[in-house]
């Protein structure tokens, strides 16, 4: 049976248009996805119990126990971390604030480890941004700044930019220039009309250059920016304001690097200054499929978007203090639930290091790096592949992801619910 | 000698990211993307193995030679070896230091730890049933 389309729930692109053949309860076959969505959907290694580490190793264990020990480790916790959620969908990320309110602890995505220091900028200075579509339909000038998305979201040129066609340009692929950003000539330079290649740790500098450019001070602009000679910033400024329509694409270029927010506030600002010229938009390349999702979900229901702490009995917001690498850093939880993310990679090792010496669990459908780590891990359902739920594509538009298989499993907001009406039950409520 | 190290996705790492205990993934994320003059500078051919160190700490890795890169800065992929050197300080954002961070190279004989290793180096364990 083929099924037409199926959303993919790996990056923030969320392509819908993917058919995938299934036989027997089982997928065969994935056409019109990357290479990353392929990787997910034949995906055949996930663990079919709940797991608890032993002395010497692992034993498996029913849903009943796992679900149990995750209960009582919440309830026993002085400062529990709830983190993750960026690899599940909307109604678990509710579920998840819930759990967290009860227990008072502090709820973090992985955005505090990908886009925080954008929302950061955002909130001083807005977000000029825009759909997919609109970039897609109308945009004859696009920035790639700081990312790489033939590796990272490898199927975004060619559904939006630069091998996309436009209902308002005539030839797309030749009247739409792009421009990308970066310290390494990466796949996406190489295909790029202009490539600006800066030093590391530059781009605030460039981008300061360019706003004065734009603001018709070009003779403050010193003869070589961070590695990139002002000629070349000039033919950019001009290439920009020539624009009908510009869309500027960042990435973590700008929010790893030195400078952090204060990059992205910049990259913001320049889109402000070009659109006193023309139109110009500017949209964060987001990574895991529905990180942004948390930021809509977080911010409804507790009125920010990541890194919400509840110890005070409401919701207190201050990354740097509250969010999940710094309280690792600080050894200050005592307890983590981990879903839908694998700090075990991703985090530096001083914080995986607590990790390791604290209670954990981990709800994730497949064994990572931060199984090492955990107590106990609860398999559950792939969103998008055998549960259902929303999610929200990079540029904030909610998708239905669905299911293309009956699941064995429960999903995320099954395993939640059940921790929270147990919670719930031992508090007496 | 002194190197400016950069982290970030490649489309292998991504591959793996529901695969991290296969040999493939080890390989993406244990390897440092290096400059081919770079290479001649450290006495290290292509494939061999060189410990960088930050002030965080130090990792064995895969030297792997690549043009993409200006002289004086290396590539490591996203992910656990890369991790074991990056500092944890946010500087009050939330967000460590993932790219632009000095670390120092030289050639070195001892083998990589697996991704496996390291985790039990910090007090994991390994999960080896599937």
């Amino acid at each position: 049976m083929k099924i037409n389309d199926v959303v993919c729930p790996f990056c923030g692109c969320l392509c819908d248009d993917l058919e995938v053949t299934v036989e027997d309860n089982r997928i065969v076959a994935v056409d019109n996805g990357c290479t990353l969505a392929n990787a997910k959907f034949m995906s055949k290694e996930r663990l079919a119990s709940p797991i608890r580490r032993t002395g010497d190793g692992w034993e498996n264990i029913s849903y009943e126990e796992a679900i149990q020990y995750t209960v009582d480790m919440l309830l026993d916790a002085d400062r529990p971390l709830l983190y993750g959620w960026s690899g599940t969908h909307g109604e678990a990320q509710c579920i998840g604030v819930h759990v967290c309110e009860l227990v008072g602890g502090i709820i973090d995505s992985t955005t505090s480890v990908c886009h925080g220091p954008s929302i950061l900028a955002i909130q001083e200075v807005g977000h000029p941004g825009c759909t997919l579509g609109q970039v897609k339909n109308r945009a004859d000038v696009v920035i790639y700044w700081g990312c790489n998305p033939l590796e990272a979201h490898p199927r975004h040129m060619s559904r939006y930019t630069t091998y996309a066609d436009g209902y308002f340009l005539d030839n797309a692929f030749r009247e739409r220039k792009v421009i990308v950003v970066d310290v390494r000539e990466t796949e996406t330079a190489r295909v790029a009309d202009e490539f600006i290649r800066i030093k590391a740790g530059g781009d605030y500098a460039v981008l300061s250059a360019l706003r004065a450019i734009v603001r018709g001070k070009g003779d403050v602009v010193p003869g070589s920016v961070a590695g990139v000679s002002r000629s070349q910033l000039e033919r950019i400024v001009t290439l920009c304001k020539d624009a009908k329509f510009g869309a500027v694409f960042f990435g973590l270029g700008l929010t790893m690097t030195r400078g952090k927010y204060k990059n992205v506030r910049n990259a913001i600002e320049l889109v402000d200054e070009l659109s006193r010229h023309t139109k110009f938009t500017i949209t964060p390349m987001r990574g895991h499929w529905n990180v942004y999702g948390s930021n809509e979900v977080f911010t409804w229901m507790t009125g920010y978007p990541y890194a919400i702490d509840f110890c005070r009995g409401i919701a207190f917001y201050n990354p740097g203090e509250t969010s999940a690498i710094d309280l690792l850093a600080r050894k200050e939880c005592d307890a983590c639930l981990i879903i839908g993310s694998d700090p075990g990679a991703h985090f530096p090792r001083a914080c995986v290091e607590h990790l390791a010496e604290i209670p954990t669990v981990v709800i994730d459908p497949v064994p990572s790096m931060t199984t090492a780590l955990a107590d106990v891990q609860i398999p559950v359902a792939v969103s998008g592949i055998d549960a259902d739920g929303t999610a929200y594509r990079m540029d904030g538009v909610p998708i239905r992801v669905r299911k293309v298989i009956e699941p064995t499993l429960p999903n995320d907001r099954e395993v939640l619910k059940s921790i929270h009406a147990k919670m719930k039950e031992a508090r007496g409520q | 000698m002194k190197f400016i190290l950069n982290t970030g996705r490649t489309v292998t790492q991504g591959w793996h990211v529901e695969h991290k205990y296969h040999q493939g993934y080890f390989e993406e994320t244990s390897s440092c993307f290096i400059h081919p003059l770079d290479l001649m500078d450290l006495d290290l051919e292509d494939g061999e193995h060189v410990e960088v160190v930050s002030e965080w700490g130090s990792v064995v890795l895969r030297a792997v030679s690549c043009e993409d890169l200006r002289k004086g800065m290396i590539f490591v992929p996203l992910g656990p070896f890369a991790n074991h050197i990056i500092p944890p300080r946010t500087h009050s954002t939330g967000m460590p230091d993932f790219k632009n961070i000095t670390v120092e190279l030289a050639r070195t004989e001892r083998e990589r730890l697996t991704q496996w290793e390291l985790m039990e180096k910090i007090g994991g364990k390994r999960y080896e049933n599937q």
